[in-house]
């Protein structure tokens, strides 16, 4: 079913009131907020950050205190696996990479949940009963605008791997860094029309010598500062960072891409109505909006955007989730092509 | 009475063993385990895959030049600083003092940081500075490199090799150096011959301390190397761990064992070296005779190179940090930069709630931790120093075990350690992960404070009937009064900017200030990050002007009691 | 060498208040003798070693070893120590915990340069002299007080110097070890044709080692002489209490007659050892225990002879230590181990009149 359709569809569920029939139904939720106030709180393993303004919403909205952790996707999976196992994981709700949710899924580790709030989210955004994406943590190149003229600036992928921004390019490093390395694979599979062409421009890019930094968190001060002109980075910290002087590419109709960011309600929650009201929460358009408008991220929400020039004409999809042995694979192949 | 020593061996033995073992016999089980966690089906597969990468060679030669040259530089930087301060004439004693500690302060990171906008060959200021000076086409420095990486790497070392150093430095009998220069030796050949060989177990205990710091370091190879493209363990480790979701911890343990290997190895070098008993006892009671040597002509010279230290180790880092916590983004310092500064990032962290909370818990962390770690610590150096039983050995190669693994690994340790505990997920269980971690910065500046105190002032106090515990209380712990200060120092510092274990271990409730400010730097919020980061160099300060002030209170208290039974 | 100081002097300032340390000290120190400074602690006995060996610099004055003049302020002159070549056994003995004993006692030839051969044969010699052959290839820390005394001397022998320091160098040691080792010392240094200046505190070491004796008080020499004149002809009241244990009565000198000098004091009339005092001066009477000859019984008429009571008798080893009182004051005697005296008995004393000291006021 095309996505539009399903969403369509829910629409006129919820208009024609068959919202009862869902697996959640809303008449429910009543009686989950009591019960999550019962509880007291809900905790959430995120690695997601500079989401405080959105928990403290949930608190002041709901009455039941979110306690939010941040555990780095590089540590999330031992982390949960580590507390499952001792039947001490502390969390109701996580939220990471698609791949890793899909990780504590086969582990048997996440509940199954549909959100009502998440009705008009695309279908694919709901790959099986439990896991529930909201956004995408997209990738592009910023620049800097003050130093790089809009005339200058690269106007698509490709332009990236022209001489002209040698020694001028910052970007985590793609033999190591998870999303970057799905990004380029990415690139691959939805951009560049053949591998050859895509190849091509990866050992352009490389030619270019990049600096190499361990994750996106650096990639933006290097850029604000002029020390390098163009990074691989995440367009939100336009927003994050203004007034830095942060534009982003490509304009030119070529697509952005991101690995989904996926939520999940975990199995043995010790507080299970507050889990599933946090998750209604945090999938609701007030939530979305904080998101958008405070953090620039970019949500599955319909109609909520980012407020960065131009980003909500702009095409942004996920990437095929690639799994750990892809990735090394991958990873290795770019240490050879852009160390060797 | 031997009995007694044996008891206290054992029982520390214990203690240490509990504390240390546990995390690190976690990893071993792991990097024998198929799977992610630490028990499951034997294998040896990662050792294999661990040990058979043939980029692993080139990164070994990397890791031995940057900790070797990180760790030399930071030690001969220390023993000329502590020379300087304790034995001459040179001007502006207290800039030596601050540079000692300050550089414990700034977390590891905010200072590669720094200095990556200080010299990095596109833009970095000092570059800038001497590129426009001398009109030099390209940039005179690249910090993204392995003597960079060394450099910075060295100057964070630094106080801890000047914290072991200066007090035996300071504790120093002169007369042995007086009686060189008698019998016709110059300052420099005394200085060669007699000062620096008298002072090896100091030296060597901080020389053994820094390598292995440097071998586990992770923040200079992660700002510098990386962009340098420079790969050693540590970032090795990282990428290890780091590609895809779920990480392979027990591989990057079966790394982290030789690196183990290697401190422990260089431990027991170190302790062979040092091995004979009263050998260096040098302190006498009434060694009193502080003689400066005069440096003359040099005088002013040398006292300009230690400003310009302090300028470089203090002044540049934490100015970059109070420039970068005002302006709204990373910006190269102009007329434009300066007129758009506000309070806007001090105002951001101060009105959140989970900074306040975190700088809460590490301070309390910095305070209680380090007191519980330094008494520990104190029975440790007594039994490694002064008893040598026969576990003194083991007991001392225990205290390296954590420590000497590399950081991004062994906070997995520790929580595969702890969810097996009541204690998971509780202050309690970062105060305890710590006080194991460091508690070589405690037992060291102790051990070498116990090396300097003469057996006879025990004994004389054993002969006039004290018990071995007033022994220790009365005698020997105000003469430690020194170490004891330092060990409290480097532990409180270091606790209260401690990351790598907190980032694995802090939860709701738990949170601290590093892994708040890791927060920050994930999202590349270095306004944010730097005020936070000033915040907590001001509590480190207030930590150690509180140590040292109570220290100077004991120590005139105890020389009291001392000139009283004299 | 001779060693000659004048006008030394150097002031500390510890802890805001300022320490005459050396106050205008002149003296001169015979070459090829055994010179001791004495006296109480702190007076400066080791400062002014120190400053002759060149480890202080002094405030004024000057200080010459031989001709050479080595440190004098009005000349602008401070040859550093360790071009002085002189010889020092300091306090702690300040042995190289780092180092055999041969490299300690080598250390001086070789900071010379001298080559290996001569040094082997050196240090040989002096490690034979001390007495420790053997031990040369001994860790220095592993050696007895004693042993280790002995390294620090052959270390500062071994060089040949013309002068050698010594800084209360038995002051470490036990007291047995410390009788055995004086002894030796002085049998060692008579041998050697160099100039020892020796500081101590304990005048028991000093008059049974020196040739002279400067006996100092509060960074200045006040009285030098040979251990006899010092014990029992010193001029000044300070020095005859130091040296040894003395009665100390404040006299008046009536005038000079046969040949001695006759006062008046509590005791009584005396006539004392001859001293050119004009009549009507303030002096001091100084008697020696050992010189207060006990009788039993109520005075017999003679000069210098006086009555009390014993008011205690204490057996200290060799003699009986009396206190006796006689006309309100307190005098202390000695007498033999066989003695039948007791407490509360009457005794008179007689002393001699060459052993009634007057020293100043
Ligand atoms: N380095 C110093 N600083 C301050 N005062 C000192 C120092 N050395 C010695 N003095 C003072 O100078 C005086 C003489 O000391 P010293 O020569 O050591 O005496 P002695 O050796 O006769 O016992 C003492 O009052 C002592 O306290
Ligand atoms: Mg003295």
């Amino acid at each position: 079913m095309p996505p539009l359709d399903r969403r369509t569809f829910l629409h006129l569920a919820g208009g024609a009131g068959l919202a009862a029939a869902l697996p959640s139904a809303l008449a429910a939720e009543g009686g989950d907020l009591a019960k999550a106030k019962a509880e007291g709180r809900a905790v959430f393993y995120a690695n997601i950050t500079a989401v405080e303004p959105v928990v403290a919403a949930f608190t002041a909205e709901t009455g039941v205190k979110g306690e939010y952790t941040r555990i780095s996707s590089s540590k999330f999976v031992s982390t949960v696996v580590t507390e499952a196992q001792a039947g001490k994981l502390l969390a109701d709700v996580v939220q990471a990479p698609l791949p890793v949710l899909e990780l504590l899924r086969e582990k048997g580790i996440l509940a199954p949940y549909r959100s009502p709030a998440a009705a008009g989210f695309p279908d694919w955004s709901r790959p099986d009963d439990s896991i529930q994406m909201f956004g995408i943590e997209y990738v592009s190149y910023l620049y800097n605008k003050t130093q790089v003229k809009d005339a200058d600036a690269p106007k698509r992928y490709e332009d990236l791997a022209d001489a002209k921004w040698k020694n001028r390019i910052v970007m985590a490093d793609p033999a190591s860094h998870a999303s970057t390395i799905s990004w380029l694979v990415g690139l691959k599979e939805k951009v560049f029309a053949s591998e050859n062409d895509w190849m091509t421009f990866v050992k352009g890019l490389a030619a270019n010598r990049p600096m190499f930094v361990a994750s996106f968190g650096p990639t933006p001060a290097p850029i604000e500062s002029g020390e390098k002109a163009i990074g691989i980075s995440m367009p939100k910290y336009i927003v994050t960072k203004a007034p830095a002087p942060l534009a982003w590419g490509p304009r030119g109709g070529q697509p952005l891409l991101g690995t989904p960011r996926a939520m999940a309600i975990t199995a043995k929650a010790p507080h299970p109505a507050a889990a599933r009201v946090f998750m209604d929460f945090w999938l609701s358009p007030k939530a979305a909006g904080m998101l958008a408008k405070d953090v620039g991220e970019y949500v599955l929400t319909p109609g909520v955007f980012p407020p960065i020039d131009g980003i909500h004409a702009a095409k942004v999809l996920p990437i095929r989730d690639l799994d750990d042995a892809e990735i090394q694979k991958w990873g290795a192949q770019f240490k050879q092509i852009f160390k060797g | 009475m031997n009995d007694r020593s044996a008891r206290l061996t054992y029982g520390l033995i214990a203690i240490v063993g509990a504390l240390t073992v546990a995390p690190v016999a976690m990893l071993a089980f792991g990097s024998f385990t198929a799977g992610l966690d630490a028990f499951g089906h034997f294998t040896l597969a990662k050792y294999v895959a661990a040990y058979t990468d043939p980029a692993l060679l080139k990164v070994l030669g990397n890791t031995v030049i940057f900790v070797v040259g990180s760790t030399l530089l930071a030690t001969v930087l220390a023993l000329v600083l502590a020379y300087l301060n304790t034995r001459t004439d040179i001007p502006g004693k207290f800039l030596f003092g601050v540079l000692a500690i300050v550089p414990m302060m700034i977390p590891h990171v905010l200072f590669s940081v720094a200095w990556a906008l200080l010299a990095n060959p596109s833009n970095g200021l000092i570059n800038r500075a001497l590129m426009d000076a001398f009109a030099l086409d390209s940039a005179p420095f690249d910090i993204y490199s392995l003597s960079g990486m060394i450099l910075v790497e060295g100057l964070l070392n630094m106080p801890i090799a000047y914290l072991i150093i200066a007090p035996a430095m300071a504790s120093f009998d002169v007369s042995l150096e007086e009686s060189s220069r008698v019998f016709g030796a110059g300052t420099w050949r005394t200085l060669l011959r007699i000062t620096l060989p008298v002072l090896r177990p100091a030296i060597l205990a901080a020389f053994v301390l820094g390598i292995v710091r440097s071998l586990a370091s992770y923040a200079v190879p992660r700002v510098l190397g990386m962009p340098g493209r420079v790969e050693v363990l540590a970032t090795y480790l990282f990428e290890m761990i780091s590609v895809g979701f779920a990480p392979d911890y027990g591989k990057a343990a079966a790394l982290g064992m030789s690196a183990l290997a290697t401190s422990i190895v260089l431990i027991w070098v170190y302790r062979s070296l040092t091995s004979e008993g009263g050998r260096f006892v040098t302190i006498s009671s009434r060694g009193w005779r502080p003689t400066v040597v005069p440096l003359g002509r040099m005088r002013m010279p040398l006292f300009a190179l230690v400003t310009l230290l302090s300028f470089i180790v203090i002044v540049l880092p934490v100015a970059v940090l109070a420039y970068t916590s005002f302006v709204p983004y990373s910006m190269v310092p102009s007329m434009q930069a300066f007129a758009q500064m506000s309070w806007r990032h001090w105002t951001e962290v101060f009105a959140d709630a989970t900074s306040l909370l975190a700088l809460r818990n590490s301070v309390f962390l910095a305070v209680v931790g380090a007191t519980v770690g330094v008494v520990l610590s104190i029975f440790v150096a007594y039994v490694i120093v002064k008893l040598r039983t026969r576990g003194a050995a083991l007991l001392e190669s225990l205290t390296y075990l954590s420590f000497s693994f590399p950081g991004i690994v062994i906070g997995v340790g520790f929580m595969w350690f702890f969810v097996h505990t009541p204690l998971y997920a509780t202050l309690t269980a970062l105060l305890v992960g710590y006080i194991a971690t460091y508690l070589p910065y405690g037992v060291r500046p102790l051990a070498s404070a116990f090396v300097q105190v003469h057996a006879h002032l025990e004994e004389s106090s054993l002969v006039c009937g004290a018990s071995r515990m007033t022994t220790m209380r009365r005698i020997i712990v105000p003469l430690l009064i020194p170490g004891v200060v330092a060990a409290w120092i480097l532990m409180a510092t270091m606790f209260l900017r401690e990351l790598t274990l907190s980032v694995v271990l802090s939860r709701p409730g738990s949170e601290v200030l590093a892994v708040q400010i890791l927060g920050f730097a994930d999202d590349g919020l270095w306004g944010k990050l730097s005020a936070l980061g000033i915040v907590m160099i001001a509590i480190s300060t207030a930590l150690v002007l509180l140590a040292s002030l109570v220290g100077r209170w004991f120590a005139s208290g105890a020389k009291a009691r001392l000139e009283a039974n004299a | 060498m001779e060693i000659r100081v004048e006008g030394l002097t150097k002031h500390y300032v510890a802890e805001g208040r300022t320490v005459k340390a050396l106050d205008r000290v002149d003296l001169t120190i015979p070459a090829n003798r055994i010179f001791t400074l004495l006296g109480p602690s702190g007076c400066g006995k080791t400062t002014l070693l120190r400053c002759i060996v060149g480890l202080e610099t002094p405030d004024d004055g000057e200080i010459r070893i031989g001709n050479e003049v080595v440190w004098s302020r009005a000349r602008g002159v401070a040859v550093p120590t360790e071009k002085r070549g002189l010889g020092m056994v300091f306090q702690t003995y300040a042995i190289w915990p780092h180092m055999s004993v041969f490299d300690n006692v080598a250390y001086p030839l070789q900071v010379r340069g001298v080559d290996r051969a001569t040094i082997a044969k050196k240090v040989a010699a002096a490690l034979q002299f001390v007495q420790l052959v053997g031990l040369d290839r001994r860790s220095a820390t592993r050696l007895s007080g004693g042993q280790q005394q002995r390294v620090a001397l052959a270390r500062a022998l071994v060089a040949e110097p013309k002068v050698i320091l010594f800084d209360e160098p038995l002051s470490n040691l036990d007291a047995k070890l410390r009788e055995e080792t004086r002894k030796e010392l002085k049998r060692f240094l008579g041998e050697l044709d160099i100039t020892a200046v020796y500081v101590t505190h304990d005048r028991v070491e000093a008059l049974a080692l020196s040739d002279s004796i400067a006996v100092m008080r509060a960074g200045s020499i006040v009285e030098i002489g040979s251990p006899q004149k010092i014990y029992f002809h010193a001029d000044h009241r300070f020095v005859a209490d130091f040296i040894g244990r003395a009665n100390l009565i404040p006299a008046t000198v009536r005038g000079q007659a046969d040949g001695l000098t006759m006062i008046d004091c509590a005791l009584g009339a005396f006539a004392c050892a001859p001293r050119e005092l004009p009549p009507g001066s303030e002096a001091t009477l100084c008697l020696r225990p050992e010189f207060l000859h006990l009788h039993e019984g109520a005075t017999r008429p003679g000069h210098n002879v006086v009555t009390g009571r014993i008011e205690s008798l204490a057996f200290v080893g060799e003699v009986y230590e009396a206190e006796i009182r006689a006309a309100d004051l307190l005098l202390l005697a000695r007498t033999g181990p066989d003695t039948a005296l007791r407490e509360g008995d009457t005794v008179s004393l007689a002393v001699e009149p060459e052993h009634c000291l007057l020293v100043s006021a």
